[in-house]
């Protein structure tokens, strides 16, 4: 190999590394579903697809946060389903008991809300981190029961007679044509992005997961940098049920039983890697908004519901299998 | 794996660990039997037999692929698919061939899939060196879509009654043919496991990978097949699963996946790979089956079953992680 080719090479590479693949598989994607179906240009779809994105980059930013320090964290759709009940039975709860102002009902609402997540979080972070607990096993542990609480709890049926202004402003309503959850989805990737790359506490988490025993060993208390990722995932994953149960108008225990599979597969597909220590956030989102953009893609399209998951079981293993090959050959040339 | 210590006499220390389990399963029956008597009539006893047998299946593909420091999330679409793909060879080739000849397709093609589902599992995982937990996510939600699809989402009836007597009524020697089955597979397994250069392998790898590389046996091939053997022992799952049922469902497997992980580590095998015997998915499988069907007796809301079922899931880990921490 000669030395022009081999600097060209490498140019290519390194632009390559930099932005990586999925930025262009993006918008290939998104060009050829523009050319195949003109409806999906039109502002409501695109605001429909940016709507369900954002929903799946919170989701996934906190499943990012946990697989960066070495975990996982199977529990986050069965935390959507618990907060999803709990924020709806404590307004229905604060407005029984004679609270009259309907913004102190839903502000109250949402925080109470959020405390079984919050629980969650602690619990699967404790088991984690203190217990030396594999993550899989606690996570699908707190899964189930956080599912089954929330089935338990409503036995079923849904929960209906939250404030308007809930259900009504916050679900469906819009600032400057974008729904909130846009700008919700937004703050936590500005946040998130700025621990990431600012601040000592992301430099932390990439250390722990990178290699605990010697970031352990160089002074770092590890187990409260792993206890807080399961946290904050948890709190995400409230989040999302908030606004999800605000979007549906109704609290439900089945809500979110998707967003397990799908927030992992954003992860992966986003160059999340889950041997601990790498994963950027931008990526996760430009990945969440390639799921959303496919998903939406095969509906326009016509593809029936039940072969999505076929599709996207695909594209997970595409995604992992490229990810590998660049990765063996990486090590097969140090 | 350490070698069996030299014990004199009876070393308590060394027995207790091997006996909890046995004492934990007569402990939930005893229990559930003080509760509600029927749990000990001989109905519940072959019941019991029959549930723990066929769960046995999904909680040995999953030991197998354990032992290695794997997973297999898709044993509970190998279920579905099996399930729904030999009922549908049943029942269309029922009238033109014959009872008999249409169970044999149908059995014969369920293992057919259930290996080629491992196969596929397994190349991704051995030659493809991609994170099992992945590999096994994807191919979980390819092959329980393709399971909806081609049922359409309907369950299929119809089947051949010789089926559901030849795989879920029969009694040999008064033993259900299920248990029976179960049985044979268990022996065949432990044999594989603890006798050969293959199960030797499997337990290397879960240990420490390098090491199995250093050793030279060509470890990628044998990773490879404790992937194909956990794909079939869950088509075998999936076929038993539907002569107890009398119908192709495709949604047979959804529950399985978390459970059969369960079953397995809360038996003694690891997550963190290289140990776990047959008595582990023996052991799991009794204890899940043996409360849920005690649960069910007691008539406890079903979905607090699963608050249950989840303590006991990170308590079993917790005791997963103790022992290892002791070794």
């Amino acid at each position: 190999m000669t030395a022009i080719a081999a600097s060209q090479q490498s140019r290519l590479g390194r632009v390559m590394k930099a932005i990586g693949i999925l930025p262009v598989v993006l918008i290939i994607t998104c060009i050829l579903l523009a050319l195949y179906e003109p409806r999906f240009l039109r502002t409501s779809n695109l605001i429909n697809v940016l709507r369900n994105a954002s929903f799946l980059a919170i989701i996934s930013a906190g499943q990012m946060l946990v697989i960066i320090v070495g975990g996982f964290d199977i529990s986050v759709g069965a935390i959507v389903a618990l907060t999803s009940v709990s924020t709806a039975l404590s307004m229905v709860g604060l407005s029984t008991i004679g609270i009259e102002s309907a913004p102190l009902i839903v502000l109250l609402g949402c925080l109470a809300g959020l405390v079984p997540a919050l629980v969650v979080g602690i619990v699967n972070g404790f088991f984690v981190s203190v217990m030396k607990i594999s993550p899989f096993m606690v996570t699908i542990g707190t899964m189930t029961m956080a599912a089954g609480i929330a089935g338990y709890v409503t036995g079923g049926t849904p929960i209906y007679d939250m404030p308007e202004l809930f259900t009504r402003e916050i679900g469906r309503g819009r600032f400057l044509e974008l729904p909130y959850i846009v700008y919700a989805a937004a703050i936590v990737l500005l946040a998130l992005w700025y621990m990431q790359t600012q601040t000592r506490l992301g430099r932390y988490f990439y250390a722990v997961g990178g290699n605990e025993k010697a970031s352990r060993l160089s002074g770092l208390n590890t187990r409260k940098y792993i206890w807080l990722a399961y946290i904050l995932s948890a709190l995400l994953a409230g989040i999302v049920g908030i606004f999800l149960t605000a979007r549906v108008g109704s609290g439900e225990a089945t809500l979110g039983s998707t967003l397990m599979l799908e927030s992992i597969s954003v992860a992966v597909i986003g160059g999340v890697a889950l041997k601990g220590g790498v994963g950027r956030i931008q990526m996760v989102a430009l990945s969440a908004i390639f799921l959303s953009v496919l998903s939406n893609g095969m509906s326009l399209a016509r593809i029936d519901s039940k072969n999505h998951i076929i599709i996207i079981g695909l594209v997970i293993i595409i995604a992992v299998a490229a990810e590998s090959y660049r990765e063996n050959r990486r090590s097969r040339h140090v | 794996m350490s070698e069996k210590t030299q014990a004199y006499g009876i070393d308590l220390r060394a027995v207790a660990p091997h006996l909890l389990l046995p004492l934990a399963i007569l402990g939930v029956v005893a229990v559930f039997a003080m509760l509600q008597p029927a749990m000990l009539s001989a109905d519940n006893a072959v019941n019991i037999m029959k549930q723990s047998s066929l769960f046995f299946f999904v909680a040995c593909a999953q030991l197998v692929v354990i032992i290695t420091r794997g997973f297999d999330l898709s044993v509970g679409a190998t279920v579905s698919l099996v399930s729904v793909a030999s009922s549908m060879a049943m029942t269309a080739l029922l009238p033109s061939i014959g009872a008999g000849a249409s169970i044999f397709v149908g059995v014969v093609l369920g293992l057919l899939i259930g290996a080629a589902i491992g196969a596929v599992n397994g190349a991704l995982v051995a030659f493809g060196r991609i994170n099992p937990f992945v590999v096994t996510l994807a191919t979980m939600s390819v092959f329980t879509g393709v399971a909806t699809t081609i049922s359409g989402g309907f369950p299929i009836f119809n089947l051949p009654d010789a089926f559901t007597f030849a795989f879920n009524q029969m009694t040999i020697l008064l033993l259900p043919i299920p248990l029976v089955i179960a049985g044979l597979v268990a022996f065949a397994l432990h044999f594989s496991l603890t006798r050969t250069v293959h199960g030797r392998v499997l337990y290397v790898l879960g240990d420490s990978n390098e090491v199995a590389h250093v050793g030279g046996r060509r470890v990628k091939e044998h990773l490879f097949l404790a992937y194909v053997t956990s794909g079939v022992l869950a088509s075998v799952a999936g076929l038993l699963m539907t002569a107890q049922t009398g119908s192709g469902e495709p949604n047979l497997g959804t529950s399985l996946v978390l459970s059969s992980i369960a079953a397995a580590v809360i038996g003694g095998a690891s997550l963190r790979g290289g140990t776990g015997g047959i008595s582990a998915p023996v052991y799991g499988s009794l204890l899940i089956v043996c409360l849920s069907i005690g649960m069910n007796l007691q008539q406890i809301n079903g979905s607090l079953q699963p608050v249950v079922i989840g303590a006991i899931l990170v308590f079993g880990a917790a005791l997963d992680a103790y022992r290892t921490k002791s070794r």
